[in-house]
């Protein structure tokens, strides 16, 4: 199974709105909550759409948005997507109401905005598109299984171009009830030092990215989305790296074909491990990248490494920022995403030159 | 009657989330569905709930809703004759 990203929007805590800034300017953050820069919202969406759209619904909408003039395609055959948490803030919002007016006087606009699939039919609903349109929430594989769907779409020649979503948002109340289960830092860091700490938790994070997924080979396409690996809960390194090696065997590749790795690392010394353990061995001699000091730590953070993995690949770059140690590098063919959400979820990804 | 238009206006301007709008721009006789403030059915629940949270009105036969919700000076009208603003 395979795919073409023909078109990408994203919605972070850089500015990676804007899709000639690949990574110049990078925003540093002395907290352990990371935020979404937002981009003028009134330059994408109407403003009588806007003043009812909560701020996850404004930056996935708009990520569609950039994500569909990015790719010249109008309308898609399918709109898919994979949260964790959805609209968690509008949620919070109803909830709070349901408390507080003692479950009377509740107001529509935040209960139709809570659900999960909020943002893949606000975009259906914009496009009057009236094709299929899914949402999965499956906590640290909600994007792997959205686009496991959408490869299978494009598999079976069921659907040629697929809108494919990537989103969550931080909240303080999210971040505050995940802190007393010991997700994040205690101190407070300098996010761009994320690896240094050497502490237990990682920095929360945010984010909503779109790719436009599909099977026609294009001079504008970024690059070739080539096989996707998932891996729930593995007893041990040794279990990742045999995985990692069946997963390169499956697409044909072995360890020296691939030119970089990117690794989700978060600087939590408890869960780090794995990386370091297949960087140290495996990839001893293939150039690395890491990506959460950029955006935080989030269900759906995979998303943010295509969406550098895709920019990597077509700009054929590997900003300073993100690299991780000094192996050397040279063109950049194929990469390899190693990611996992709390040592439960792990994803493999590779993205290839078209 | 004046000064409850005033309040209404910015209970509207704040509950539904009208950006870019200030208390000026809404004349108190402005349809607030269709061609003047450009309202829809969701705004209609707000106001409902509005009404009930802030005056303790409720509005039980929906048939009267049109009439009431045509514009900020008729919603101040039902308030002032139904209500303890």
């Amino acid at each position: 199974m395979k795919a073409y990203i023909r078109g990408i929007g994203q919605i972070s805590p850089q500015q990676t709105f804007d899709k000639d800034d690949f990574l110049d300017t990078v925003v540093g953050y002395n907290t352990n909550m990371l935020f979404c820069i937002d981009p003028v919202y009134k330059e994408f969406i109407n403003p009588l759409q806007l003043r009812r759209m909560s701020r996850t619904l404004r930056m996935g909408v708009t990520a569609a948005k950039i994500c569909l003039t990015d790719s010249g395609i109008e309308m898609p055959d399918a709109v898919i997507t994979g949260t964790g948490f959805g609209c968690i803030e509008d949620t919070e919002k109803f909830l709070l109401a349901m408390l507080n007016n003692n479950e009377q006087q509740l107001t529509p606009t935040a209960f139709m905005q809570s659900t999960h699939n909020t943002i893949s039919g606000q975009v259906a609903i914009m496009l009057k598109c009236k094709e299929y349109n899914s949402t999965y929430v499956n906590r640290g594989f909600s994007f792997e299984t959205a686009l496991l769907d959408s490869l299978m779409l494009i598999a079976e020649g069921n659907a040629h171009k697929i809108l494919l979503g990537g989103f969550d948002e931080n909240s303080v109340n999210l971040h505050v009830t995940t802190e007393r289960l010991g997700h994040w830092k205690k101190e407070k860091i300098n996010s761009l030092q994320l690896l240094e700490s050497k502490t237990s938790g990682t920095i929360s994070g945010e984010g909503a990215t779109f790719f436009m997924l599909t099977d026609k080979e294009d001079a504008n396409n970024y690059a070739l989305l080539k096989g996707l690996s998932t891996l729930y809960k593995p007893e041990n390194e040794k279990e990742v790296e045999q995985h990692t090696i069946d997963f390169l065997k499956r697409n044909n590749l072995s360890v020296a074909d691939i030119d970089l790795v990117v690794y989700g690392l978060n600087g939590d010394v408890r869960t780090d491990g794995v990386y370091y353990h297949l960087r140290d061995t495996m990839f001893n001699q293939t150039a690395g990248a890491y990506f959460k000091h950029l955006c935080g730590d989030y269900y759906t953070s995979s998303a943010f490494a295509l969406w550098l993995s895709a920019n990597v690949i077509k700009k054929q770059d590997v900003p300073e920022v993100v690299r991780l140690g000094k192996a050397p590098l040279g063109a950049v063919k194929n990469i390899l995403i190693v990611n996992h959400y709390r040592d439960i979820n792990y994803s493999f990804m590779l993205v290839s030159q078209c | 009657m004046d000064a409850l238009i005033a309040k209404l206006k910015t209970q509207i301007i704040e509950q539904l989330n009208l950006e870019g709008v200030s208390p000026d721009d809404i004349s108190p006789d402005d349809s607030l569905f269709g061609e003047g403030l450009g309202l829809d059915s969701i705004d209609a629940l707000e106001l409902i709930v509005l009404l009930e949270k802030n005056y303790g009105l409720k509005i039980e036969n929906p048939a009267d809703g049109k009439k009431i919700f045509a514009t900020i000076r008729t919603i101040a009208e039902y308030i002032t004759a139904h209500g303890k603003a």
